[in-house]
């Protein structure tokens, strides 16, 4: 006979206490983040005492680069992540490598400031990595390249920072898929890179795509890496922009326009995150 | 029963007593604690707390000090405006920032508020607060309302061994970086202010309007000179190097990827001493000039301790202190009056501070920022057009 039971209900006297303890966390909640962001959208749309589109027109005379620019950028840090991040985690699901799974969590415990300064040195016109080529008989020494300040040196750096989360979601992801799929797939003679595609990407992809939105908006929002590798010139990353406006200008609503841009931007990556959970 | 509640009540009333005699302990003996709040880079935060700080204890013992820097740039004089200003509109009574030090543009922002109380008058040193941009500051009357601390000059800096023959004017840099493209670099105006003083002189120089720009008042009509101006910049940027920030081009200069770069003389001092800067590199001024950018000091309408917080600053004005802390350990031009200053350096100061760029230099090419509406347009049409 089967039995069915109904799920839990809170009632009463438990669901009064239950509210009254969530209560706290909620209010700091929408008072440390929630009215901060109410009020900056607000200023974003008030020019002078009305209601007008003036700062977003400002955003997009000035900073329409930018714009484009920092979505490039972090799709293109994200694309790094998962042609680095996928089969790297596939040959540890299929192989234990304690060593190469330690070292992939590394960059999650390296805070972003020296990510950003370890980068330019290694990646500028007379840094490390060019020392290396140079000696490699590579580069032109009178005209080294500098990837530092270019968009694919940033994201280098930035899909460097965020492969330690990436990898972790994998892993878990990978590990979730039961072993009798992988043991099958072998016995038809399938290799580590053929499992990897055919067998744990598919059945982990919910998960690969959620670690691939929060890494995406992640990217979105960062400013110390691009501030620390920073280009004097050209487009820049959003956040450097809400900086500049703020901290030069004092402008709090033109950095209120650029904040919801990028709140906008973010939320088409959040609307996929969302959807997924209910699934 | 009666007996228990005697005895609590002889320990409740000793307690009572000792704690209110520690109450009378604490206003016997006034102590006065000075919070110092700087919006510059650390080395300006050093200073007060090693040296101008303790200095100051020595002579008057009852002063403990709290010295705290906001970070570096704009935002951080922007940060001790939004601290005041927050404490105004709240109508506190004793506001928590005795001692400022912040931005030129801040400071006339403060005065245009209100914020600012005017302490200059009252101390001993307001004979020698002298020099237009104690007066106005951004076209903002900030008389009796700042001090300078000092005063950061920028200049080009250029590498004796691949420029022989420095340029003088901004004519021949034009003709040198054509000669030399990627081979001087400055910040824009995105990442120091060394780079935005570089583009206000160079729109000086194109427009002639220097009278006009720093004394006001702002004529929006004069825009298409500021625009053609730029538009020339953004030529110029062609041979350009733009580089991260005030450090990123010094940086740039040492390592010997450029040759001359916009610079704050100060700084390049200050690397100089610490052996981070070829000591080759020379700093030189153009005419028309280049701006020169003080760090004021201002003391909040409401601070808690107003009045001490004015002896502190008449106590780092005088010569002497200026000499011996300001010029001669960290290679600021002094901020109150240089000709009270000079005789009291030694000879390695001077020569380190003003072979290169003499007194006659500073007083011929040392220029005034715009005032505020002018400045920020010429930024705005920089973002605009040159990017």
């Amino acid at each position: 006979m089967e039995s069915t039971t109904e799920p839990l209900r809170v009632r009463g006297v438990e669901q009064i206490l239950w509210i009254g303890l969530c209560l706290p966390p909620l209010l700091v909640l929408g008072f440390a983040f929630l009215y901060p962001l109410l009020a900056s959208v607000w200023s974003s749309i008030i020019y002078e005492g009305n209601l007008s589109l003036a700062h977003y027109s400002r955003v997009y005379t000035l900073y329409r680069q930018d714009v484009v620019f920092t979505l490039g950028v972090a799709l293109s840090g994200l694309v790094l992540v998962l042609l680095v991040g996928l089969p790297v985690c596939g040959y540890l699901r299929l192989r234990t490598f304690r060593t190469v799974e330690f070292l992939l969590k590394v960059p999650l415990f390296v805070p972003f400031v020296v990510v950003g300064h370890a980068m330019r040195v290694f990646l500028s016109p007379h840094g490390t990595l060019n020392g290396l080529l140079l000696l490699a008989g590579i580069l032109d020494p009178q005209h080294p390249p500098s990837l530092a300040t270019s968009w694919l040196g940033l994201a280098i750096a930035l899909a460097w920072k965020h492969m330690g989360l990436a990898a972790l979601l994998f892993m878990g992801a990978f590990r979730a898929v039961d072993e009798a799929y992988l043991e099958s797939a072998q016995n038809f003679g399938a290799g580590i890179l053929r499992q990897t595609k055919d067998i744990l990407i598919p059945m982990a992809a919910p998960s690969i795509a959620v670690a691939c939105v929060l890494v995406f908006a992640s990217m979105l929002a960062s400013f110390s890496i691009p501030l620390m590798m920073g280009r004097g010139s050209g487009p820049q990353m959003l956040m450097i922009d809400v900086y500049y406006r703020f901290g030069q200008h004092g402008d709090y609503a033109t950095a209120g326009a650029l904040g919801v841009v990028a709140y906008l931007m973010a939320s088409g990556a959040a609307f996929v995150y969302l959807r997924n959970l209910g699934r | 029963m009666a007996n228990q509640w005697f005895r609590r009540g002889l320990i409740l009333s000793m307690a009572l007593v000792s704690l209110a005699q520690g109450f009378v302990q604490v206003n016997a003996a006034e102590r006065v604690t000075l919070n110092v709040v700087i919006g510059a880079d650390v080395n300006v935060v050093d200073v007060h707390k090693t040296l101008l700080g303790p200095g100051f204890k020595e002579k008057n013992p009852g002063v403990e000090f709290n010295v705290v820097g906001t970070g570096t740039g704009e935002a951080a004089s922007r940060a001790i405006y939004t601290k005041i200003k927050a404490q105004q509109d709240t109508n506190r009574k004793n506001w928590d920032v005795d001692v400022a030090l912040v931005s030129m543009i801040a400071a006339s922002q403060m005065v245009q508020e209100g914020l600012l109380y005017k302490y200059v008058p009252s101390i001993s040193a307001a004979k020698l607060v002298t020099g237009p941009e104690t007066k106005r500051a951004f076209g903002v009357q900030v008389d009796g309302f700042v001090v300078p601390m000092f005063h950061n000059q920028i200049a080009i800096a250029y590498n004796p061994k691949y420029v022989s023959k420095p340029p003088k004017s901004f004519e021949e840099l034009v003709t040198w970086v054509n000669a030399n493209p990627k081979k001087f670099a400055y910040n824009g105006i995105k990442g120091g202010v060394s780079g935005q003083g570089f583009t206000v002189g160079w729109v000086y120089w194109k427009t002639g309007q220097y009278q006009a720009f720093s004394q006001g008042p702002f004529d929006k009509g004069k825009e298409p000179l500021w625009k053609k101006a730029l538009e020339e910049l953004k030529e110029f940027n062609k041979n350009v190097v733009i580089t991260s920030g005030n450090a990123g081009t010094l940086d740039q200069l040492n390592r010997g990827e450029i040759w001359m770069g916009a610079v704050w003389i100060d700084q390049l001092v200050a690397w100089k001493n610490d052996g981070r800067m070829d000591s080759s590199i020379t700093p030189v001024l153009v005419s028309p000039g280049l701006p020169i950018y003080p760090i004021y000091m201002v003391v909040p309408r409401e601070a808690t301790s107003r009045d001490w917080a004015a002896k502190y600053i008449d106590y780092v004005s005088q010569p002497e202190v200026q000499a011996k802390v300001i010029v001669e350990k960290y290679g600021w031009y002094p901020g109150t009056d240089a000709a009270r200053v000079l005789p009291l350096l030694s000879p390695k100061a001077k020569e380190l501070l003003f072979k290169d760029v003499t007194p006659d230099d500073l007083a011929k090419y040392s220029l005034q920022m715009p005032i505020g509406e002018y400045f920020n347009a010429i930024l705005l049409a920089y973002e605009e057009i040159v990017r």
